[in-house]
């Protein structure tokens, strides 16, 4: 079982070492260089450097929405560029990221939440962005509750089983990987079986729509409403528990209010919002076994901390 | 809904009301027309007391526009102001009138603000598009139409939390999904967030979606009165505006408390236009009429649910069957 421990992403930086300068401005301290500059950055003050080399890391896609507004489709939703079906396929990876501006703060926002720790490597806009969110996580408590699941899912590693995984972690269905079905989950999925057919899994997303409907919004640990470019993590363990909200539409592209629908009663919570102070979280509604709040606004990311 | 004046519909005609070449509003007449229809309404001799049937000096009211088809189709602000005129002089304070509306863009596109009494307050729901932030999260309709993860429809916070008493101002539209775009729609589809998700595709959920959040509490209790502004009119690629060829002048408001009863005028008015420009009924169903380029008036983007109104009227919102309506014309 994956457990979110605090693996801060890194920046990967291939300057020499007299841009150290534009890096401490940024607040950067830590960086990994390609092998042959390390000897230089050594002996550079206040930035750590560790050498690093991409080759036999995945190449991540940068996260981020496509609207595709002018192109005719089987849906309205728009689509969202993430990862997390690729952490979850396989925590123990090596993975990094080349975003472009904003991205690489949702980069590393994005690797954070499943306990990655992903390298970064961004273009020169997006070293702003990242050092505010590498210091936003810097800030963090750690927490090593496990993610939750309502679903167990058997991965036969091919792409189609890749393309549900994407579309339930796409579509906030919380699951997690199985070799058999495991009875305390409240659905479990096996393509190629009756009730989820390969000819079904043609369209990975009815299977998704699938397993949706065979859980039950009713039953589902977390539920997001008011956003369909927002994924959100759960954790949690006795009485306690993480939520964090990603926007992949960025920074740029804020979301006004978000209402949120945990399973559990939690009577308190910590807010904390990436780029954003003062906001507290409103028509906050514990009962009938869920807790309910609104998130005014979210702009990159926010990791709410609930207890009892 | 259905109120005090169930299958009863009062329209109140001007010929002189708006000028079709220009699209200049006589306002003068317009308050002519206003009193005129509350007093076939209700049989009072006064217009006072007409208006006060519905509404006291307490209440807090909410005038809900339509402003869809803005700045070109809307509900007109010399009505919007004539009705704010008319609570004020039945003792409401201005600073009890809200007149509102789902989108900022489009209510202030209108300009509501040069015509109406000061202190009464123009409103937007979301100042920003999607903003969930001034709707009830406690008070919703929740269903799935098409597999979206959003599958909640919640009320205007405005609507829940503060008025008390809701006059409904529709204009006289077709509309692509839903065949009409009259008061019950505008009651609807203007008083909840989340609704475009029902007509997504040709096949449409508006059908039954539209009375079912019209029927809602505290929706339906808070809408006591229905104008409907048809001094303009959009007879095809409904609900916005952008053919200045679809538009026409039917120079006339309706009044009634049954909204069913009104949106079955309605959908006669928009019918007899489009057998007159030769376009096929909002009634026809085939696919062959569905099509991108809605420039053409025999071709719409969706399979049209004129539907929902009788609907409507099965949860018992009002009279749709037309032997059962009483509809009295007034000529000015």
């Amino acid at each position: 079982m994956l457990v979110l421990l605090a693996a801060l992403p890194t920046l990967f930086w291939d300057g020499a070492a007299d841009t150290a300068p534009a890096l401490r401005q940024a607040g950067i301290t830590q960086i990994q260089v390609p092998a042959s500059r390390l000897a230089e950055w050594k002996g550079v003050t206040e930035i750590t450097a560790e050498a690093a080399d991409l080759q036999g890391a995945l190449k991540l896609l940068a996260p981020t929405v496509n609207y595709r507004m002018n192109e005719a489709s089987a849906t309205n939703t728009p689509w969202l560029v993430h990862n997390g079906w690729r952490f979850i396929r396989r925590p123990s990876g090596r993975y990094y990221y080349e975003p472009v501006g904003e991205q690489a703060a949702l980069a590393a926002a994005e690797a954070f939440c499943y306990g990655i720790g992903a390298t970064i490597k961004p273009d020169p806009a997006g070293l702003n962005p990242l050092a505010a969110m590498l210091a936003f996580l810097r800030t963090l408590p750690e927490s090593t509750l496990p993610p939750v699941a309502d679903i167990g899912y058997i991965d036969d590693g091919s792409a189609t089983s890749g393309e549900v995984m994407n579309l339930m972690v796409r579509g906030n269905l919380l699951f997690r990987l199985v070799t058999a079905p495991d009875r305390s989950l409240k659905v479990n999925v096996k393509l190629g079986g009756k009730e989820y057919s390969l000819e079904d899994a043609k369209n990975p997303g009815t299977v998704a729509h699938l397993v949706r409907a065979n859980l039950g919004d009713d039953k589902r640990s977390l539920r997001v409403y008011g956003s369909d470019v927002v994924v959100a993590r759960l954790t949690a363990s006795n009485g306690k528990a993480r939520l964090h909200l990603l926007n992949y539409a960025g920074a740029n592209r804020k979301v006004d209010g978000l209402r949120v629908r945990v399973l559990g009663e939690y009577s308190k919570h910590e807010l904390r919002i990436a780029g954003v102070t003062g906001v507290e979280l409103q028509d906050y509604n514990v009962e009938g076994g869920a807790t309910e709040f609104t998130l005014p606004e979210l702009r990159t990311y926010a990791v709410i901390d609930l207890s009892r | 809904m259905p109120g005090p004046y169930p299958g009863q519909v009062v329209r109140v005609h001007s010929e002189n009301s708006i000028d079709s070449a220009s699209a200049r509003v006589n306002r003068e007449i317009v308050k002519q027309m206003l009193a005129s229809g509350m007093k076939a309404l209700t049989g009072d001799a006064r217009a006072e007391d007409a208006w006060a049937r519905f509404i006291s000096p307490k209440d807090v009211v909410g005038i809900k526009v339509n402003c869809s088809g803005a700045p070109q189709i809307r509900s007109s602000p010399e009505v919007v102001a004539g009705i704010a005129e008319n609570l004020i002089a039945i003792g409401v304070p201005a600073k009890q009138i809200y007149v509102y509306e789902r989108f900022d863009g489009q209510l202030r596109s209108v300009g509501y603000e040069k015509f109406l009494p000061a202190g009464i307050e123009l409103y937007a729901v979301e100042t920003s598009r999607r903003s969930i932030l001034n709707y009830d999260p406690k008070t919703y309709v929740e269903t799935s139409f098409f597999g979206e993860e959003d599958t909640r429809s919640n009320v205007v916070r405005l609507v829940s939390e503060t008025l008390t008493k809701i006059v409904n101002v529709p204009n006289l539209k077709e509309h692509q999904a839903s065949g009409v775009t009259g008061c019950l729609k505008n009651i609807a589809y203007g008083n909840y967030s989340n609704v475009a998700r029902s007509h997504r595709s040709e096949k449409t959920h508006t059908r039954t979606f539209i009375g079912t959040l019209a029927a809602a509490e505290p929706v339906r209790s808070r809408v006591v009165l229905n104008i409907m502004d048809g001094l303009r009119g959009v007879w095809h690629a409904g609900p916005f505006s952008e053919m200045e060829k679809f538009r026409f002048f039917p120079k006339q408001l309706m009044f009634g408390t049954d909204p069913v009863a009104m949106d079955a005028k309605l959908i006669e008015v928009i019918e007899a236009k489009r057998k007159a420009e030769g376009a096929v009924s909002i009634f026809d169903r085939s696919m062959s009429h569905v099509g991108k380029d809605n420039s053409n008036p025999n071709t719409n983007h969706f399979i049209r649910e004129p539907g929902h109104v009788e609907y409507a009227g099965t949860l018992g919102l009002g009279v749709f069957d037309s032997a059962k309506i009483k509809l009295k014309v007034i000529e000015l």
